[in-house]
């Protein structure tokens, strides 16, 4: 069974098509990375397939729900964690996932909290004002509050923005982990070389079509993914992993313009 | 070399300012000028019609000015994490002490003169514009114009260096902003301390070297503290805090709702009281708005034949202030943030509702209490009546004009037109009876008190209204 089905997606801002006809089954279980150049169409991809943005055409089933007719019933079944994104200023990573949790409505948010303060490494820095954070702990508390509800789905926006080494292994590890269980992760980067090791699928957009479907792990001995992105979208500025949160400018231009 | 650094600085944040207001607002932001010069020229000639003097218009000017003042110089209070809550990924030259060989004080300085500079010119020139139109038009001299534009600078000037003395002072030590805060209050009240002397009016009441020196020395030298003092926020000292979430949550119960209500509401107030000020910031600003118009309520009886009711007049402008809450209430997210939890727009802003009215009332009601003093009890009963129904309609107007964004109304000409109709909607028929309240008492307070339900009736509808609204325009 699918766990994103998209038939024909597609969103206009005035003149501009930021996403055209995205016709997309992600089934469940799999890793998935939807990668394209800046301004390709991915956060809006996301956007809508979170119940955050309406399409201007074309349907979607996110867990079997509609994310226009429903959104909170797909936001309640899933986690989201968006690019540049930070805990609220003045709240302190325990109060914060105390209040995703009241959102959420979880019974039992102290047990959780602890365990993913644990499992993401800052359970010393529960009780620190977010403002206070370095920006990879604030990364850590954001994937926290993506996985606290324990979701079927998650979408995340370049989740190994700000990470040292060893963490980015740890979540590397967990989404890993995360989809072995039957779960499913929509993932949204710039690193080839974290799609190439972890996902199970991956989507290629250009200019806001879907221009090629790929399992990395059908790669060729000789193959990289960066050899077939050039390919798809033509060269151009993105591709090679190692360059931490590059932004998706053009694309928050045209979601401000839709706004 | 120095003085060529500042000037340079002062150029760009002026730029950076007018920028900062045309990507917020695009061509809207030009005519607000012109709004602000029509709407206070209107505002002086229906005074005038009531009998109030224009000396004494020019005094409630002043006041008002120096209020506007302690809003913008807010920025120390608010800090950085504040303002990119509200703008986004924004980043200005005053913050960039920590990648520039530029002190933060040198960067604080600059920036007070900018808003100075800057707000003179958009804000304050228009005003002295529209009273211009009126008092020349009923005699008065020319200069009289041109002094009232020099010195409501200062009050705004004024205004803006206390807040940021207050703010600096607060980086340093809270107890002491609070004893400042109390030993100038105590100072009025006793009257040892007459704050129009010691602030700008003072020179536009009587020209003189010795009204020119006590009028603008508190300015110039709270121009100066107010940087000295500052300790920027973002300092990287890593502050803790005991768990707060669950005790107020548990308080609020399900106030305001269901359970998402409650988080958004508990996590408001959470916000207000850590952020830089506290919620002693919200009583600060209501203080100041109920002193305005303590003052005008007792300029307008000197001056004119009338006996203004208190309780509907100071009732009306406190609900009315009650729009600065909302400010901070929703300083800290934005609509978009809530879009990524399964919560409805309307329980965010039910939850917003509980915040702001948890904040707002009793910061009024203590003001309304404390002028038990000097007022009679029935007096200030119709003002403990009078100013929740007022700020449940501006709760109502405000979330659905401008949803979680109040800030937007400055300098978006359509939407500050729309806001201030609707806000006068309400306010005209109140101050009218607050007037008539000479010939009339009974039935002026029974207008007034009818007239205010009905607003917080309307505010109900609206607020309820507001969620669906934001929710389908946020998409």
């Amino acid at each position: 069974m699918a766990a994103i089905e998209t038939t024909d997606l597609t969103k206009r801002y005035g003149d501009l098509t930021a996403l055209e006809a995205l016709s997309l089954s992600v089934p469940e279980g799999e890793l998935f990375g939807l990668l394209g150049p800046n301004g390709s169409g991915k956060t809006t991809t996301i956007e809508i397939l979170t119940g955050q943005l309406e399409p201007t055409s074309g349907t979607a089933r996110v867990l079997g729900h509609d994310p226009v007719a429903d959104p909170l019933a797909v936001r309640e079944a899933i986690g989201i964690l968006p690019e540049r994104e930070d805990p609220p200023s003045f709240l302190t990573p325990r109060e914060y996932l105390q209040f995703v949790g009241d959102v959420r409505g979880l019974d039992d948010p102290e047990d959780r909290i602890a365990e993913w303060a644990d499992r993401l490494g800052f359970r010393e820095k529960l009780d620190t004002l977010a403002t206070d954070l370095s920006e990879g702990e604030r990364q850590r508390v954001m994937l926290a509050q993506t996985f606290v509800h324990e979701p079927d789905l998650v979408f995340i926006d370049e989740p190994l923005v700000n990470l040292d080494p060893i963490m980015q292994a740890e979540v590397k590890d967990h989404m890993r982990e995360y989809c072995d269980r039957g779960n499913t992760l929509f993932l949204s980067t710039h690193f080839l070389e974290v799609a190439e090791q972890l996902c199970t699928g991956v989507g290629i957009i250009r200019e806001g079509e879907l221009v090629a479907e790929r399992d990395p792990r059908d790669l060729g001995t000789d193959e990289r993914l960066l050899d077939y992105f050039r390919e798809e979208v033509g060269g151009g500025e993105t591709g090679s992993g190692g360059e931490s949160g590059a932004h998706d400018e053009s694309e928050e231009l045209a979601g401000d313009a839709g706004r | 070399m120095s003085r060529g650094l500042s000037v340079r600085l002062l150029g760009r944040m002026v730029r950076e300012e007018w920028r900062l207001h045309a990507e917020l607002f695009g061509d809207r932001f030009a005519a607000f000028p012109l709004l602000v010069a029509a709407v206070s020229g209107l505002g002086f000639w229906l005074l005038t019609l009531t009998a109030v003097s224009t000396e004494a218009v020019a005094a409630g000017l002043h006041g008002l000015v120096f209020f506007f003042g302690l809003q913008v110089g807010t920025i120390g209070l608010v800090g950085r994490d504040a303002l990119r809550d509200v703008l986004g990924d924004v980043t200005l030259l005053v913050f960039s002490a920590r990648t520039l060989p530029v002190t933060w004080r040198r960067l604080l300085g600059v920036f007070l003169l900018k808003d100075l500079l800057y707000y003179s010119g958009l804000f304050l020139g228009p005003l002295a514009l529209g009273y211009a139109a009126v008092a020349l038009s009923t005699g008065a001299a020319p200069a009289t114009v041109g002094l009232l534009w020099v010195t409501t600078t200062g009050a705004f000037a004024l205004g803006v260096g206390t807040s940021m003395t207050l703010a600096g002072v607060g980086t340093r030590s809270r107890p002491l902003t609070v004893g400042l805060v109390a030993v100038v209050a105590v100072g009025i009240a006793t009257g040892r301390l007459d704050p129009v002397a010691l602030s700008p009016l003072a020179f536009y009441q009587a020209p003189s070297l010795s009204t020119a020196l006590t009028g603008f020395g508190p300015m110039l030298a709270l121009a100066v503290v107010g940087p000295l003092a500052f300790q920027p926020a973002d300092s990287g000292v890593a502050r803790t805090a005991t768990d707060r979430y669950s005790r107020l949550r548990s308080m609020f119960g399900d106030a305001g709702g269901s359970g998402s209500a409650g988080g958004v509401a508990t996590r408001t107030v959470l916000e207000v009281a850590r952020s830089s000020g506290s919620v002693w910031k919200v009583l600060f600003s209501m203080g100041v708005l109920f002193g305005v118009t303590a003052l005008l309520v007792r300029e307008v009886a000197r001056a004119t034949a009338l006996a203004p009711s208190y309780g509907i007049a100071v009732g009306t402008l406190l609900g009315l202030g009650a729009f600065t809450t909302y400010s901070w209430v929703t300083q800290f997210d934005d609509e978009r943030e809530y879009l990524r939890y399964p919560v409805g727009m309307s329980e965010v802003f039910a939850g917003k509702r509980t915040a702001y009215l948890l904040l707002s009332l009793p910061a009024g009601l203590v003001y309304l209490l404390a002028s038990l003093v000097w007022v009679p009890a029935r007096e200030v009963a119709v003002g403990a009546v009078v100013f929740p129904l007022v700020a449940v309609y501006v709760y109502g107007v405000t979330a659905y004009v401008t949803g979680l964004s109040p800030n937007e109304l400055l300098f978006d000409t359509p939407l500050f037109a729309a806001f201030g109709a609707a806000l006068a909607v309400l306010s005209v028929p109140l101050v009218v009876a607050a007037l008539a309240y000479t010939a009339a008492p009974t039935v002026a307070t029974g207008v007034a008190l009818g007239v205010a339900a009905l607003g917080a009736v309307v505010g109900v509808v609206l607020s309820r209204r507001a969620g669906p609204r934001w929710g389908v325009k946020v998409r």
